[in-house]
């Protein structure tokens, strides 16, 4: 019996630990970076408006008009029915059918990537969102008049899409099981929940309108939204512009919610991580006293991993809670609940930090694939070659194992230090005094190097 | 002493605790992990020494094997199986038949990094796990 991360399924390799001395480097830099941040604090908040400016407006209409909003649109939906189709249709072995890599490494860990560098580039390939406005632009244009919608509880916030978001991820990592070993999802299964999400998709769009359910419950929007608050790219009343980096992030966590899926994001790539290493022990004693009890060797492993999700995101909460709680002490604080989600936004570089340290190496491998043969062959049976790439292979010499340590290294050590710079910036703003503001964030200071430092532990666990 | 210069030792100490700790378990990994696997690496330089992997009823004897390599190294082991299956080493992608009662042998370079599977594809039972450091 084995636990194994979600890359086993689909990619041929692991990646080596990262090596003592490296984490003690890496652990070093952390924690000077921290007590530097401390002394160079600047006193008047930089982030908090965006200064948003266009760019051309010729840029801005070859890229919004309706042309390329349809042709994304487009787009969208058919990649989408590709990757159904393929994921029912076609071949059983995973690494062989386009749907898992299309839908898990190319959308799920490509979008968070492009969305920082480039700005929300989901939304105008977002096929539900596509499906949605042409449904609702054609109902209006028979009843001469946009149709009703029920109002949206404004208090559920984005609560659907953090639910979602652990839901997509319990479904990639606890529901592929086979005789008490995971084995990962089966491109049959994805094919279906594919389908099944975009029903629920399309039914709550209807209910609640499009743009309404994108911005609070549909699980990709959201998720892959949030990174994109990180970037200088945004669209504001249709034109394309230019931000300061990170302002967007200090006004998105507005929406109640927001700190729950920042969360969740930490908590599910920690437990993916953690699932082969640091938790490995704790994982399989549980699921021993789950079959001593009888319940069966599938059911056992799935309530083991549900149970760890649990306490991931349990865990995950508790240490910015304890930050939170700890902000709330200093004088002249504002209320607990208005730290909770104030700092919420705070994390969202550590959540990148910590996709890019557990998956960059799958991304890049798998993304060969995916350009290849799974392009080519999407059904994996052998029976196609669209573009004559259906007998290449992955190059795994493209990137050595210190290549591959360095970069999730550095990735953490950045995210850390990006986040203690949203912190710093919003005491700044809730505190006017500098000292309380300064003396805040000591707590912050070491709710993130508690990340960090979990991060860098995480990657240096034997997966053995 | 005020509070906030507290609350930075208290987080030092911490920290550094962690990280000493942290440095120090995987220390002692690594050493393990070196003795371990010294039977194979160290009688590598002159001539490849091959470890076997004896399988039976479809499971590898003594658990699953770990075969440790540094880049450049040639990996060299050998699969005795009671069972018909098929030899994958992920990653390589290097394929042998292995007849009932039969035995095959695997030499090549270690030239791609990291940890590779080496299972009986028609089982999908891994017997082996084939680790390359840099």
């Amino acid at each position: 019996m084995s636990w194994l991360p979600f890359a086993h399924a689909l990619a041929a390799r692991q990646d080596l630990p990262i090596p003592a001395w490296l984490f003690a480097w890496g652990a070093s830099i952390v924690l000077i970076v921290s007590f530097f941040a401390l002394s160079v604090g600047w006193r008047e908040p930089r982030f908090e408006r965006d200064r948003w400016r266009p760019l051309g407006a010729g840029l801005s209409r070859a890229l919004l008009g309706l042309p390329a909003q349809i042709l994304c649109g487009a787009v969208g939906v058919f990649l989408l029915g590709v990757a159904v189709y393929a994921g029912l249709r076609g071949t059983e072995a995973p690494d062989r059918n386009f749907a898992l890599t299309f839908l898990f490494v190319t959308c799920w860990l490509g979008f968070p990537l492009f969305s920082v560098l480039l700005g929300d580039v989901f939304r105008p390939f977002n096929p539900w969102r596509a499906i949605g406005r042409l449904v609702g632009g054609g109902l209006t244009r028979l009843a001469g008049q946009p149709p009703a919608h029920f109002a949206y509880p404004e208090r559920l916030g984005r609560w659907p899409a953090a639910i979602g978001l652990v839901a997509f991820v319990w479904l990639e990592i606890v529901y592929g099981v086979s005789g008490g070993v995971s084995v990962g999802l089966s491109p049959h299964a994805a094919g279906v929940a594919a389908l099944v999400y975009s029903a629920y998709t399309l039914t709550m769009m209807a209910l609640f309108g499009t743009e309404k359910w994108c911005r609070n419950g549909e699980v990709f929007s959201v998720y892959f939204g949030m990174f994109s608050q990180l970037g200088s790219f945004a669209v504001e009343d249709g034109r394309l512009g230019r931000r300061r980096p990170l302002a967007a992030a200090t006004s998105w966590a507005t929406t109640p919610g927001s700190a729950a899926v920042v969360i969740a994001s930490i908590a599910t790539t920690s437990f993916d991580g953690a699932s082969e290493g640091a938790f490995l022990s704790a994982l399989e004693w549980t699921f021993e006293r789950f079959t001593d009890a009888d319940l069966g060797l599938t059911l056992a492993l799935r309530l083991t991993d549900t149970i760890f999700i649990g306490l991931c995101a349990a865990g995950v909460a508790l240490i910015y809670l304890i930050g939170v709680w700890g902000m709330s002490t200093v004088d002249g604080a504002p209320p607990l609940r208005k730290l909770w989600s104030g700092f919420a936004h705070t994390l969202i570089p550590i959540a990148f930090a910590y996709l890019v340290a557990h998956y960059f190496s799958l991304f890049v491998f798998q993304e060969q694939a995916q350009f290849t043969y799974l392009l080519s062959d999407p059904l994996g049976t052998g029976s196609t070659d669209l573009f004559g790439t259906a007998s290449s292979g992955i190059n795994f010499q493209l990137l050595s194992a210190n290549a591959i340590w360095y970069v999730q290294v550095a990735a953490l050590v950045i995210g850390h230090v990006v986040a203690l710079t949203l912190a710093h910036d919003r005491a700044t703003a809730y505190w006017g005094d500098y000292r309380q503001a300064a003396r805040s964030q000591y707590w912050m200071l070491a709710v993130m190097v508690a990340f960090t430092c979990f991060g860098l532990y995480l990657l240096s666990v034997s997966n053995a | 002493m005020n509070p906030p210069t507290k609350i930075l030792i208290v987080l030092l100490a911490l920290v550094t605790s962690v990280a000493l700790a942290a440095c120090g378990s995987s220390d002692d990994d690594s050493t393990r992990e070196a003795t371990a696997t010294s039977t194979t690496r160290k009688a590598t330089p002159e001539k490849p020494k091959t470890t076997e992997i004896v399988v039976r009823n479809g499971e590898p004897v003594g658990g699953m094997q770990e075969l440790e390599y540094s880049a450049g190294d040639e990996v060299a082991f050998s699969v005795r199986s009671d069972v018909a299956d098929e030899i994958h080493v992920h990653g390589y992608d290097l394929s042998k038949d292995v007849k009932a009662g039969g035995s095959v042998s695997f030499s090549f370079p270690a030239e791609i990094e990291g940890i590779f599977e080496i299972e009986l594809e028609q089982r999908g039972t891994q017997i082996a796990e084939l680790r390359v450091n840099p």
